[in-house]
């Protein structure tokens, strides 16, 4: 029996106690926000089914080099144009004979009579009817699209998920510095996301890309070559830091006007402490929420920069390089551009639904999106 | 594609000889009888057939619209008509087209001093297109103009006196009256190409007052039939006809033009454009249909498509200044690493493998079989080279079906020990970077097509190490040799092609081959699409020019 309380002594956990013993008993644990927001989440089935989507994509695309080299048989890069494969036990080129021919199908002179001209095809589709070996069919180089598909995933996925981590990391430092101090400090800071502001984010991805694509990066001691997977994975999150940042910003703001910021500042905490003991905690939320739903953005801007050309640099594959190399294909291989762009859609999907499921969990009247 | 134009380096007397040449190879520019093929008769030109609006499906190959500056068949294909030098070609289909004629003199040049003076007297009434009299000391200010400029064809004209000082503004080896309209160009030494160079765009005439600077988005005032209106870099150019021209006064050398005006969209895509032309959005596509669109052009538009096969060579050179390729044994093994009928397989089948200099149509033209597809043995050079594990960067543009074999390219030197990675840029800076020194480029992609049938203008052009310079240069391999160079120079002299002098040159390609300054893999095929209001019988394949726009006529 729990002695009663007198009004001095009573806590929280007193009454606690109180409505357990009314209960019969039973102890009444504490919940932390966190497990309140991942027993909302669990609760989202949706999410959560496509949060699978997004493990099965990325677990597939981490076995790109298995794939590659137990099923396929082959490189990422590895050109096979003149080779053959048995698909269903009959042998087939993996890219057509073509050209200028006659009827015996052997190239003609510009001058020769009856001749014709004669389309080059990449093979078709196998379905696994060829052991394993071209998949999803071949290029006009004769490679394998499934392992390049799988390879370049693992780039789209690697840039979409570094990129975001760098933004969000720079984004948040930044929300913090101007939210807390404001004055000169908050507005060089704005200033700076509204110069980003004034660029539409993909002409300014192509313009940084398409620069850094050609000449590298050298700063300092800092060097990248020129088709480095690290210049695109840069540039995404750099222009894209105003866009996370900004409104992280203004939830500072908030935030640094509230009794718990005064009462640190009142026992003498420090900026660093009261920006990443107070604040930061307090900001998480949206910072996780923006992180998943950047990724999604992140792998939609490196597919398009990679398809204008600004993007990864071939021969690296990414599911932004593969759109484009299918692009002259599309008439009678349509399958070459579409297995990335469905990749994507995918990806993109799946993040998106389980990152608006993550945004109910954590704070169900949050308002956070990817603007721009 | 990058159709890549090469210099006029051939011997004045040499014009029997081009006829011999084109019609004794049957060669593309003369072909005749394949149902798709070009025809071969060489009449005139012009029909009379003028026409509204000529609309082209163009690449995104021109480097410049300023005579001076262009280096291209794209640019070149449109200017033909627009810039007039003192002496031009002929207008016509097969070996005819490769005539000198005058153009803007009103003779070919009289030739004495032991061939080292050239005279001639300009046509005189002739106007630019804005109006301004043409006047004979214009030739001197347009090659002036070149040197200032640091025009990539200022080497044609370093046999004149004087041209050494041109870019100071004067050059003394040029005397021109523009009273009589006498012009009198001194060389150091007789140089039996010259009436061929001074056909060169380059060498065409503008007006006194051009700036010393590119001025393709502000055209120059024109001497031919047409004029461009307008150009916009990747976006369009408008060609349209020259107020101030007069045909009458050019002999019949010059055509009116049929075409009023001509449209040319320029296009990114080979499909975009293909489809363009299908729907009638443009009445010509410049580009090269898609490989897996044949099957199907064939069966729908079989009459409406021209295939030809200019003299050409595609080619990796390989910087012999650079390692790894400073090193016979690296090269070589790029040599055999490559399989020649793979690379053609990749422009859609459309060409044939070489390992030549020169392509079959010419007589100088020796087949050899110095490296047979050979992986083993290419694994074995690297080895042994020294240059193993080495990085490789091969360079390329983006435009058409190149970069698909800089890909190829890169999975061979990877498999035989390089550590090989490509280098795409875009088109339009693509050659004026890989031929500047500070670039570095160790190998790339390269194509190069005629001007006219002469082995000068494939050894001395792109591989005498005399030539080699520090920006602009064609010599992309940076290959001299001492041997190589004398023997070009002493070929250079003969003034016709003998049947022994054509062995010399096929020697030549064999001992140049063997150093493997390049990997050449293609002779390529080409196809013209028109769409189906386009009066094919008036189509010109020109030997060098390739299409004429100006003449071709609607249904």
């Amino acid at each position: 029996m729990v002695q009663q309380a007198t009004e001095s002594e009573f806590t929280l956990d007193t009454a606690a106690e109180l409505a357990a013993a009314e209960r019969g008993g039973a102890p009444i644990v504490g919940r932390s926000p966190w497990f309140l927001a991942w027993r909302r989440l669990r609760r989202n089935k949706i999410s959560l089914a496509f949060f699978v989507l997004f493990i099965v994509i990325l677990v597939a695309c981490l076995l790109a080099p298995v794939y590659a080299h137990h099923v396929a048989h082959t490189g990422q890069n590895t050109n096979h144009i003149l080779d053959t494969v048995k698909v269903n036990g009959k042998t087939t080129p993996v890219t057509s004979n073509g050209g200028y021919l006659n009827k015996q199908g052997k190239p003609c002179q510009t001058t020769d009579t009856d001749c014709k001209l004669v389309a080059v095809l990449p093979i078709a589709p196998t379905w696994f009817n060829a052991g394993g070996k071209f998949v999803l069919g071949a290029d006009a180089n004769g490679r394998d699209i499934a392992v390049r598909m799988l390879y370049g995933g693992l780039v789209s996925l690697r840039v979409g998920i570094i990129s975001s981590a760098i933004c969000v990391f720079f984004a948040v430092l930044l929300a913090l510095l101007a939210g807390y101090f404001g004055g000169w400090i908050d507005f060089i800071i704005t200033r700076f996301f509204d110069l980003f502001y004034a660029f539409p984010v993909v002409l300014l991805g192509i313009a940084l890309g398409a620069a850094l694509a050609i000449k590298g990066i050298s700063w300092g001691p800092i060097h990248l070559a020129s088709g480095d997977v690290w210049i695109p994975t840069l540039v995404i999150s750099y222009v894209l830091i105003p866009y996370v940042g900004r409104p992280l910003r203004g939830q500072v703001l908030s935030l640094r006007e509230k009794e718990f910021i005064e009462a640190a500042i009142a026992q003498g905490a420090s900026p660093l402490r009261i920006m990443f003991s107070e604040l930061l905690p307090n900001i998480m939320s949206s910072v996780l929420v923006f992180f998943t739903l950047i990724i999604a953005n992140n792998i939609v801007l490196e597919a398009a920069l990679s398809f204008l050309g600004a993007g990864v640099q071939p021969p690296t594959p990414s599911w932004g390089t593969l759109i484009s190399d299918g692009q002259t294909l599309i008439v009678t291989r349509p399958w070459l551009s579409l297995a990335p762009g469905i990749a994507i859609v995918l990806t993109v999907l799946s993040l998106n639904v389980f990152g608006d499921g993550l945004r109910d969990a954590l704070d169900p009247r949050a308002k956070v999106r990817v603007e721009h | 594609m990058i159709r890549r134009r090469s210099w006029l380096v051939a011997p004045a007397a040499f014009a029997a000889v081009l006829a011999m040449v084109a019609a004794g190879c049957g060669g593309s520019s003369s072909s005749s009888s394949g149902n798709n093929s070009s025809t071969a008769s060489s009449g005139s030109s012009s029909s009379g057939k003028t026409f509204a609006n000529f609309r082209l499906a163009y690449d995104t190959g021109i480097d410049y619209l300023d005579p001076a500056l262009s280096y291209t068949v794209e640019g070149w294909g449109i200017m033909w008509n627009v810039y007039l030098p003192l002496l031009g070609y002929k207008h016509v289909n097969g070996p005819d087209g490769a005539t000198i004629v005058p153009y803007l003199a009103q003779d070919l040049p009289k030739v004495t001093n032991g061939g080292k003076t050239y005279t001639m007297t300009l046509r005189s009434g002739l106007k630019y297109s804005d109006g301004t009299p043409v006047k004979a000391s214009d030739f001197k200010s347009s090659i002036v103009r070149d040197f200032k400029v640091d025009s990539p064809g200022v080497g044609f004209f370093g046999g004149i006196v004087g041209s050494d000082n041109a870019k100071s503004g004067d050059i003394s080896g040029i005397t021109t009256d523009d009273k009589t309209g006498k012009i009198t160009i001194n060389l150091t030494s007789p140089q039996g190409d010259f009436e061929n160079i001074l056909a060169t765009t380059f060498a065409a005439l503008v007006p006194p007052n051009s700036p010393d600077k590119d001025m393709s988005s502000k055209p120059l005032p024109s001497t031919g039939p047409y004029m461009i209106k307008s150009y916009k870099a990747n976006k369009q150019a408008i060609v349209v006809r020259n107020p101030n021209f007069d045909v009458s006064m050019f002999d019949g050398n010059v055509p009116k033009g049929n075409p009023d005006r001509m449209t040319i969209d320029i296009l990114g895509d080979p499909g975009v454009a293909l489809q363009r032309v299908i729907n009638g959005q443009d009445d010509y596509d410049f580009q090269q249909p898609p490989p897996d669109r044949l099957s199907s052009i064939q069966s729908k538009y079989a009459n409406q498509i021209k295939v030809y096969t200019p003299a050409n060579t595609y080619y990796f050179f390989m910087n012999n200044k650079v390692p790894p390729f400073d090193n016979l044994k690296a090269r070589q093994a790029v040599e055999y690493a490559i399989d020649r009928t793979a690379l053609v397989r990749v422009y859609g089948g459309l060409g044939q493998p070489t390992e030549n200099i020169l392509p079959p149509t010419y007589p100088s033209y020796k087949k050899h079989d110095l490296y047979p597809f050979n992986l083993a043995k290419a694994k074995q050079l690297v080895a042994a080279s020294g240059d193993k594990g080495m990085s490789v960067t091969v360079w390329n543009h983006d435009r058409g079906n190149d970069p698909k074999a800089t890909a190829y390219l890169v999975d061979q030197l990877n498999k035989i020990g390089f550590k090989a990675k490509e280098k795409i840029i875009n088109s339009a800076v693509y050659w004026t970077t890989v031929g500047n020194q500070a670039t570095k480029a160790q190998i790339g992609f390269a194509d190069w097509f005629q001007d006219y049938p002469h082995p000068l203008d494939w050894f001395d052009v792109l591989l005498n190490g005399d030539r080699i310079t520090q920006t602009h240069n064609n010599n992309y391999a940076n290959f001299d040799d001492s041997t190589v160079n004398a023997q070009i120079e002493s070929l250079k002299k003969q003034p016709s092609l003998t049947s022994s002098v054509n062995a010399d040159w096929a020697k030549l390609d064999n001992t140049v081959m063997q150093q493997a300054p390049w990997a050449p893999f293609m002779n390529r095929q080409f196809i013209d699409f028109f769409n189906s209001d386009i009066d094919l019988s008036c189509y010109v394949q020109h030997v060098l020019y390739q299409f004429d726009f100006a003449t071709i006529c609607h249904k």
